[in-house]
């Protein structure tokens, strides 16, 4: 064999060798992370549990000295707690909007405690509701409950194939259908109102909007990533941070009645900052 | 279970506790941290409502003369993570100091919940410095 034959040879079987063993180790990763999750009866991940995303308090480290407690501004308390592997950061990214709209962006933006539909305890929409604070799962549907501050929400998510609904009116957190792509539950919303926004910042959206999510769960945590369709409005689609929850055995409570009393009060346009 | 809470770290940031303070400050909106009253009195109603708690107090001047104050607090969510309870709130019945700042706009009798010390020690800290 001549030396360039040689060579080329050789680095056909480094490549095939690198290529043997980076597929071996995907797949026992890939198997390793399939072990760890619960299944239904049919076979599919079972996304059923209580899960706790931090839902932006994630920086509230309380202190408890005998019967005295300190719930935020306690000094000390060592660092974070640490994120999941795969976690955002707190703060939501941005919507990105067509130019024939970015005016009305800013003046919403602007005047956010007259006008962000969450600060007077609308329900938040999709996907500013997050990920669900706990999932029922059974055969043909799961059910997505939310304890947040602005209620207790439920979203039924038919998986047995069935369309949309065709005559439900438009809702804040429109009507949902699931499907199975392998282990990920990939859930569409559509038939939106126009009432809520997708973050803080002004950003409206039309009936139009369509929010595509997919759900994964290892043995316990739950990934949740979101997309936000807007074509009318958005000038590309708009990826949601990824946010990882973990397995809870607290549970959810009934949330107490949101009651806005603060806004009156308020003297200034201070805008009034919403982590997600 | 701590939930939901979006409109809240504006508190934080009021209270210095946020790096980027100075673009979120809807507490300061209402409430004037350079304005700090202490008073005693006895927290007669809890009202665990988001997106803010409220306690009531009955505070009597040295006529015997009883006002009640409005004292706005964080998210139910919030407390609740802490372990706090309306019925610790209230404390028993028995007094309570309240500190707080006060509103902006002059409204009388409100402010934002800082911290409660209750007559036998004990203290909930709901907005450090």
């Amino acid at each position: 064999m001549r030396t360039s034959e040689a060579r080329a040879f050789g680095l056909r079987t480094a490549v095939a060798v690198a290529t043997f063993v980076v597929a071996a180790a995907a797949s026992a990763q890939s198997s390793d992370a399939s072990a760890g999750i619960p299944r239904a009866p049919d076979g599919h991940p079972d996304l059923s549990g209580t899960w706790d995303n931090g839902a932006g308090i994630d920086f509230v480290r309380p202190r408890q000295d005998g019967d005295s407690i300190c719930v935020v501004g306690c000094g000390g308390g060592g660092p974070p707690p640490a994120r999941p592997a795969g976690a955002a950061p707190p703060g939501p990214s941005t919507p990105q909007y067509r130019p024939e709209v970015a005016a009305r962006v800013a003046d919403l933006d602007k005047r956010q405690v007259e006008e962000d539909p969450v600060l007077r305890c609308f329900a938040p929409g999709v996907p500013r509701i997050g990920p669900p604070d706990k999932i029922v799962q059974r055969a043909g549907e799961a059910v997505f409950l939310y304890e947040d501050v602005s209620g207790s929400f439920f979203r039924i998510v038919p998986t047995d194939g069935r369309p949309h609904p065709t005559n439900n009116e438009p809702s804040y957190l429109g009507d949902a259908v699931g499907h199975w792509e392998g282990d990920t539950l990939v859930v569409e919303t559509v038939n939106f109102n126009d009432q809520t926004w997708l973050t803080d910042n002004g950003a409206f959206h039309t009936t139009d909007l369509r929010v595509v999510e997919r759900l994964r769960r290892t043995a316990d945590t739950l990934e949740w990533e979101a997309t936000a369709y807007d074509p009318a409005v958005l000038a590309e689609p708009w990826q949601v941070a990824k946010r990882v929850a973990r397995l809870t055995d607290l549970e959810i409570v009934e949330s107490p009645p949101c009651i806005d009393r603060s806004l009156e009060h308020m003297v200034d346009d201070s805008h009034h900052t919403n982590p997600r | 279970m701590a939930r939901t809470v979006l409109p809240f770290l504006a508190v934080l940031c009021t209270l210095s506790l946020c790096a980027n303070a100075a673009a979120h400050h809807s507490v300061a909106g209402q409430f004037d941290s350079t304005k700090r009253t202490t008073i005693t009195g006895v927290v007669t109603k809890v009202d665990w409502i988001n997106p803010h708690v409220y306690v009531h107090m009955d505070v009597a001047d040295e006529k015997g003369e009883v006002t009640t104050w409005r004292l706005e607090s964080l998210p139910t969510a919030m407390l609740r993570k802490a372990g706090l309870t309306s019925e610790m709130i209230k404390g028993g019945g028995q007094k309570v100091t309240a500190v707080a700042i006060l509103a902006r706009n002059g409204t009388p009798n409100l402010g934002w919940l800082l911290n409660l010390t209750y007559e036998d020690g004990h203290e909930y800290v709901l907005a450090g410095e």
